[in-house]
């Protein structure tokens, strides 16, 4: 483009003038203070005041540049004009037009891959802990879903589909081009640790998410499973901006079971027991007890019925602040923000915290040299009892949730003196009642007291870099990052009576892990246009290394009670989760582009990486992609044909990729040995049997997709097709537990799997009136995985959930279906559930018969053998086969309302809680045991209830009975703001403030009859999903915010 | 910008950019060349003496795990039996034990099974390495090395073999016995192996005992080495264990008078001079490494089983089980003035197993092998073999140590029949938590009775029925295809 410069002669015929104005938002009309307002070419500027006004002495022949953050630039030629009001049009849309790569950006126009961008409006004000989040509905491809209610879980985050078995699924996280740790960095196996937490969501300004194989292969080995790209606000130039976003909420969990109260519980128990007696053929024997169960009184007479929800569950409250000040001149700019959050959850005593700062800067040294720097701080903590809800918890007697469902409603929380209602024993257990049964579990009044968790981050992400630019279009990029990070964990459990821990005299565990992790990374970057030419090229390479150094110990034995820190007099002290290790990556990268005639796009990459982790030959990779794009509305054949004027715009793009996966045990192909105790001597055992062959996991990527404006861009369309072909799978393989190898597996590549979908996004203008706008967007993926090959053929790689095998991976079926044992109902003749067995007969169980009888039975009465894994089959698919958002915005004068759903689906769950609903052992149930077969002919889905049955009716859940529908839909969010006028501000230099009430969660319409259809109580391990077993839910939060700049 | 400024600035550049693209491949090397440093890998574990010792105190670890002789399995083997009435119905705590209603996926089964086996490769692991690395350590400590291998291994089997397969006597060991895993297993060969019969895994313990006290050390340097690590007569005791399940009563007299010699008092005439102790309770309590305790886990502050780990917290401190009234303790053999009622605690009425303790820390010896248990297996081989007097002999040594005064019934020991039961009694009585209840009910092929608790009940069952032996685990099924179901 040629820019008018004004000549020679002309300069000396100029003759100064006055103009002055008034600068407004362009949409609300509301007056904009601070906007710098300068004469081009020169340095005579101004700043708009309080009121918008601005006033400034120009030559003749002017032209005003009017910028302001956050708005499109505008150049206005003065004329003869003395007055200029301007309105300035706010550049959301400006900042879709540029997209976030890996080692760079490209405007969309010449992005030919596939990627989606999420902003920060979008983000800010819902009431997360992690900006990962807040990510659930927000982008096509990307299905985001929170396991549990439990604060600060690393979300379960898929990017088209499960591209692994064994390794991570997690997407790469890039802050500023950092990458950083993500997933769970937690030692505590009770309260979870999500780094991304770290990361003020407010001080984010864009996340872009690359997705297929072209955009991602420039990382090589770290982009299987997509790359999210952060981007965090960086000043603009003008007056110095303070902003401040605050708000504060209530969550209450939401979809309870209802349980059973004291009366229904004693006799359904005691019927149970009874049922035990008879059909164990001691209908006759005054030894055998016929009840178990008696009630309690209260002091003035009325049964004890205790609702123990109300001892787990409480309305959590939150307050959130985020202030940042940001300006600059036009060589140096600046960034900085400072944050507090406070948050509760809805399990009791569950708390986290952040605060932090931030400061970007960025300055221009010389026309050649730019430096840029980046630092920010944070601290954080998670308090929480176990949820029970985390990876391997699900049976924990301490888990809540279990808790909650289990403890028995005829037991006072507390005695009559106000004391907890605990056993006289060296635990403390919860108290009996007048039951006849000891109960293992605890009292919630005293273990949440007692028995605490915290994991708490120290972080530092920072980095340094700089620009060289040699000639026009050749620069040279360098950057150092650091991420470093200290988390400490502390479990510690009083030996008071009531703690888990007062069989040991109390105990108390402290862990302290450093992350230390750093990035260099140097590019050459050539960027040049000549005719219709525009060749863009990058050559750089990356070092990365990751070093965690963890260590920790548990002390035992309190000299007394009052103990509860490590630092305290304790009688016993050993190590405890010791972990330390270093792994690296080198990378060398090149990325070429070329366009021509701005219609017709390619780009190649390719990166080569030597992962530490691997085996000795097998170390270095190579990886890269190719993709095109037409930009075929901008053919002339085509602007002429009838079609432009529907659709005004069409790219056409595809591209193919290659890239692996290298989230790796640092170690994980060599074959060690640890050593340990025997008494006193030091041993040495084998560890792991390595496989000096493991080589990279690669997946082959096709994209082929379309961008698409109508009716003047009033809608967006863009589509993708996609194939993601996985192959070298790294798996665990299981061995035979006979030939005494640790874990029973061995890391190996063997398989491969498939991902392949379509998505689609909807975005537009339904409406848009001078005072109402209805602005809409829709995203939809449907993705089927299946995987192709394992091991061997006809291999089936079964996958434990806190030692039940719930899923399995198999050629044929989708990563990690739903696994267990067939059954048929219940036989109506004598209320036994009926199973399946791999010959395809009908056995039925009872958990009690008489001496001599056959537990296990076909249904003549004969013995038939145990229903074992053996014949287990597959029960369903887990993952989603279909997922996606609506979001809409609405605009009516001062006031916006956003309302964003969100909804899966094609998929099953094992609903694992069914079985601790209706477990006949000493457990509470739920009010679906009221169904269970009593007498002859009754049809119905809850057996027979025989006391201490966990098999048929209980502890081992996965039966298909027990797998439901997890399609659902979820309201997501709902948002109403509203902008105070500004003419209420007077003089005090507030330039905008919006209030708003927004909710999160707030209703879902499902079939699924657990707690939430999106729950894993495997997190994010990709070979378990889809299993709700003894976890809390997630719930629903209100808050009221407010918005203030000035 | 003049020229000569510019050309320095783009020859800086150029050289500065050269030097950052590339690393020597020496570099590279240091960085990708990652070895842990808190680990071996397995070209250095064979590589000096102390690691080789190191690796055979490994095996010892393996059998010392919670599941295992770390305490769990003596738990489990004990409940099955008609001695203990179980309080909590946890199945965390043994309750499937107790109710006979374990599955394959139940995690004792799970963990026991797989347990042994890592025992067992640890033993096969070290047996292939002292081969692979002949020069390390002297050909005569290589074979005491092989021989402790060979005695892990047979115990191993002889724990599977007992709990996962039909008893030896039923049919002479004709049934599916479990795989016989005799190769160091380190990599993913060898996943199929089918079982061997129930007289093939009796046939490679007793091979491997026989080579055991052929090769191991007569004793070691001092006490707690010889009850914490095999000796000959380890071996040797073990092998009256392993005869007397296979009712092979001669066998078990040979061995047993290796180790026994005397007339009313026994005790070993070589190697470690094995003799039972004047005070039981201090046995437990306190002396763990004396001469009766032949072999025994060890415990230390750092190396120890808390929680539902530690059978001392099980027994005794959460009171998950007490002694079923009906049964032992009510038993006219345990008289009054026993020293063995110090070995429990009664309290609200009912008697609790206080063998291991009650409170944190548990650091009391696990007891694996002890000399009142070969004295005792001698006398049921004696009493079958005919030797009456012997025989009584061997029980009253035992007996009479704790309750001195105490006076055998005549008719108690005057016939075979009548000594042989007064044996197993006694057994019931010395051995009380020590593991041997459901041996000692499988090996006779006799049914285990039924147990009436206030709260819980439980069948007896029949030596036909499935659940008479554990079921097999669930993860071998699904990974060794010839495992049979």
């Amino acid at each position: 483009m040629w820019v008018f410069v004004p000549s020679l002669w002309a300069n000396e015929l100029l003759i100064d003038r006055t103009v002055s104005g008034i600068v407004k938002d362009a949409e609300t009309g509301e007056v904009l203070p601070g906007v710098s307002v300068i004469e081009k070419g020169t340095t005579k500027g101004a700043h708009t005041d309080g009121d918008g006004r601005f006033s400034l002495t120009v030559s003749d022949n002017a032209t005003l540049v009017v910028s302001f953050l956050g708005y499109k630039s505008q150049e206005i030629v003065v004329g003869n004009r003395t007055v200029i009001n301007v309105s300035l049009v706010s550049d959301a849309q400006e900042l879709g037009e540029v997209l976030v790569v890996g080692y760079g950006t490209q405007t969309k126009k010449e992005f030919t891959g596939a990627a989606s961008r999420v902003l920060q409006e979008d983000l800010k004000d819902i009431p997360v802990q992690s900006f990962d989040q807040a990510l659930i509905g927000r982008a096509s491809g990307v299905n985001v879903s929170l396991p549990n209610g439990q604060l600060n879980n690393a979300p379960v985050i898929r990017i088209r589909g499960v591209n692994s078995i064994s390794l991570s699924s997690y997407p790469l996280f890039v802050i500023d081009g950092i990458p950083v740790t993500s997933g769970d960095v937690s030692s505590n196996a009770t309260v979870p640790n999500n780094p991304l937490a770290d990361i003020n969501p407010s001080d984010i300004e864009s996340i872009d998410v690359l997705k297929d194989a072209a955009s991602t292969s420039i990382y090589g080995s770290r982009g299987a499973n997509g790359v999210i790209l952060v981007t965090t606000k960086r000043g603009k130039e003008g007056n110095a901006r303070v902003t401040y976003d605050g708000w504060y909420g209530i969550t209450n969990a939401v979809r309870l079971p209802k349980l059973l109260d004291a009366q229904q519980f004693m006799d359904i128990k005691n019927e149970a027991q009874m049922n035990r007696k008879i059909l164990s053929g001691q209908a006759d024997n005054p030894n055998v007890a016929s009840a178990l169960y008696f009630p309690s009184y209260n002091a003035d007479g009325s049964l004890v019925n205790t609702n123990w929800l109300d001892y787990i569950f409480q309305t959590g409250q939150s307050h959130n602040h985020a202030v940042s000040i940001s300006g600059g001149s036009p060589k140096t700019k600046y960034f900085f923000s400072a944050n507090l959050s406070e948050q509760s959850g809805i399990l009791q005593k569950n708390e986290f915290d952040r605060a932090g700062v931030r400061f970007n800067i960025d300055h221009e040294a010389t026309n050649w040299l730019k430096l840029t720097g980046g630092l920010n701080y944070s601290k954080s903590e998670n308090r929480s009892p176990n949820s029970g809800s985390r990876d391997g918890n699900a049976q924990l007697i301490v888990g809540a949730a279990r808790m909650a469902w289990t403890l028995n409603p005829n037991v006072p929380a507390r005695n009559a003196d106000g004391t907890p209602h605990l056993n006289n024993n060296i635990n403390g257990t919860i108290g009996n009642g007048n039951n006849d049964v000891v109960s293992v579990y605890y009292n919630p009044l005293t273990l949440f007291e007692l028995a605490k968790y915290t994991s708490a981050n120290d972080r530092v992400l920072a980095n340094v870099g700089a620009t060289i630019t040699f000639i026009k279009g050749l620069t040279f990029d360098t950057k150092y990052s650091v991420d470093r990070m200290r988390t400490e964990d502390i479990s510690s459990a009083s030996a008071l009576p009531g703690s888990s821990a007062a069989a040991s005299g109390g105990s108390v565990t402290n862990i302290t892990r450093l992350n230390n992790n750093w990035n260099f990374a140097n590019t050459l970057n050539y960027d040049v246009r000549f005719d219709e030419h525009h060749i863009s090229a990058l050559a750089g390479m990356d070092v990365q290394e990751f070093n965690v150094n963890r260590w920790g110990a548990n002390v035992q034995q309190a000299a007394d009670p009052y103990f509860t820190d490590f630092q305290g007099s304790w009688g016993q002290i050993s190590s405890s989760g010791n972990i330390l290790s270093k792994a690296s990556i080198i990378s060398y990268l090149t990325r070429v582009g070329y366009d021509y005639d701005s219609k017709y796009f390619i780009t190649v990459n390719f990166r080569r990486d030597g992962n530490s982790a691997l085996g000795f030959d097998t170390k270095w990779g190579n990886f890269g992609g190719v993709s095109a794009g037409w930009l075929l509305s901008d053919e002339s054949f085509y602007k002429e044909s009838g079609l432009s004027s529907v659709l005004n715009n069409v790219k056409l793009r595809g591209s193919w990729g290659r890239v692996g996966n290298g989230n790796l045990d640092p170690y994980a192909s060599l074959a060690l040995y640890s050593s340990n105790l025997y008494g006193s001597a030091a041993t040495w055992a084998i560890s792991q049997a390595g496989n000096p062959a493991l080589g990279w996991e690669t997946g082959d990527q096709i994209n082929i997709g379309a961008d698409m404006g109508l009716f003047h861009d009033r809608l967006q369309v863009d589509f993708s097709w996609y194939k993601n072909n996985v192959d070298g799978l790294i798996l665990q393989v299981p061995q035979a537990p006979s030939k005494g190898i640790p874990g029973n597996s061995i890391y190996q590549n063997v398989g491969s799997l498939y991902n392949k979908g379509v998505e689609l996004g909807l975005s537009g203008d339904i409406m848009r009136k001078s005072k109402f706008t209805w602005t809409s967007s829709l995203n939809f993926t449907y993705n089927k995985n299946e995987v192709i090959s394992l091991a061997g053929e006809g291999d089936r790689i079964v996958s434990n959930s806190s030692g039940n095998p719930f899923n399995m991976t198999e050629a044929g079926y989708s990563v990690g279906t739903l696994y267990g044992a067939v059954t048929n109902g219940i036989n109506p003749e004598n209320g036994r559930r009926i199973f399946i067995n791999a010959a395809g007969e009908q056995i039925q169980y009872s958990a009690a018969v008489a001496s001599g009888e056959s537990q296990w039975q076909y249904l003549d009465g004969s013995p038939a053998a145990a229903i074992t894994a053996a014949d287990y089959e597959p029960l369903g698919n887990a993952l989603p086969k279909w997922y996606g958002g609506f979001q809409n915005t609405f605009r009516y004068a001062n006031f916006d309302l956003g309302i964003n759903f969100s909804f899966s689906g094609g998929n099953k769950i094992l609903n694992g809680n069914t079985g601790t609903w209706l477990d006949q052992r000493y457990f509470n149930n739920s009010v679906k045991v009221l169904d269970r077969w009593q007498n002859p002919g009754d049809v119905t889905d809850v057996p027979r209830l025989v006391y201490n049955d966990n098999f048929a009716s209980g502890n081992i859940p996965n039966i298909s009975a027990y797998i439901e529908k997890a399609d659902f839909l979820r309201l997501q969010n709902v948002l109403l703001g509203y902008k105070v006028p500004s003419r209420l501000f007077g003089t005090s230099g507030i330039s905008n403030i919006r209030v708003y009430a927004q909710a999160t969660n707030v209703f879902l319409i499902t079939g699924y009859t657990g707690l939430d259809p999106e729950s894993s109580i495997n997190g994010n391990r990709n070979t378990s999903p889809g299993v709700e077993y003894n976890s809390i839910g997630n719930g629903r939060t209100i808050t009221f915010g407010v918005n203030v700049a000035f | 910008m003049n020229m000569i400024y510019k050309s320095v600035k783009m020859f800086g550049g150029v050289v500065g950019l050269s030097l950052m693209l590339s690393l020597h491949s020496c570099d590279e090397a240091e960085y990708l060349d990652q070895v842990p440093p808190t680990q071996l890998s397995a070209s250095d574990i064979f590589s000096t003496p102390d690691r080789i010792e190191g690796l055979a105190n490994g095996m010892y670890a393996a059998i010392k795990d919670a599941n295992f002789y770390g305490g769990r399995l003596l738990m489990f083997m004990d409940v099955r039996g008609e001695d203990f009435i179980n309080t909590t119905s946890n199945s965390f705590t043994g309750f499937d034990a107790w109710n006979h209603s374990y599955n394959s996926g139940s995690s004792d089964i799970i963990n026991v099974w797989s347990n042994g086996y890592t025992a067992i490769n640890r033993a096969n692991i070290l047996i292939q390495g002292l081969a692979d690395n002949p020069d390390v350590v002297t050909a005569e400590v290589a074979a005491g090395y092989v021989g402790e291998a060979k005695f892990i291994r047979a115990l191993s089997y002889y724990t599977l073999v007992t709990l996962f397969a039909r008893p030896y006597a039923e049919s002479n060991g004709s049934a599916s016995g479990v795989p016989l895993r005799l190769l160091a297993e380190t990599d993913t060969e060898n996943n199929d192996l089918a079982p061997s019969t129930v007289a093939q895994v009796y046939q490679q313990i007793l091979q491997d005992l026989n080579d055991a006290e052929a090769e191991l050390p007569s004793s070691r340097s001092n006490a707690l080495l010889n009850t914490t690590r095999a000796h000959k007569n380890t071996a040797i005791a073990l092998k009256t264990r392993v005869y007397l399940s296979q009712g092979d009563w001669p066998a078990v007299v040979a061995e047993a008078s290796k180790i026994c010699s005397g007339d009313t008092e026994f005790a070993s005439p070589t190697g470690v001079l094995h003799a039972l102790q004047e005070d039981i309770v201090g046995l437990f309590a306190t002396n763990y490494t004396t001469t009766e305790s032949i072999f025994s886990m060890p415990f230390t502050n750092l190396n120890m089983l808390s929680g539902q780990s530690a059978l001392g917290y099980l027994y005794n401190g959460n009171e998950e089980y007490f002694l079923n009234p009906a049964q032992i303790v009510g038993n006219a053999q345990w008289g009054p003035d026993d020293a063995r009622w110090g070995l429990l605690r009664n309290a609200g009425g009912r008697n609790y197993l206080a063998k291991f303790g009650q409170g944190a820390p548990y650091l009391r010896y696990m007891p694996v092998i002890r000399y009142a248990e070969i004295l005792l297996n001698y006398a049921e081989a004696a009493a079958e073999t005919g030797d009456l007097a012997l025989a009584k002999a061997l029980l009253e040594a035992v007996h009479h140590r704790s309750d001195p005064v105490y006076e055998f019934p005549a008719s108690a020991t005057a016939t075979s029949a009548a000594l042989i039961e007064s044996i197993e009694t006694e057994r019931r009585i010395e051995l009380l938590g020590e593991g041997f209840r459901s041996w000692d009910i499988t090996r006779r092929v006799r049914p285990f009775p039924e147990k009436i608790g206030p709260s819980f009940s439980t069948n007896a069952v029949a030596p036909s029925a499935s659940n008479y032996i554990w079921p097999m685990s669930n993860n071998e099924l699904l990974t060794n295809s010839l495992i049979g179901n």
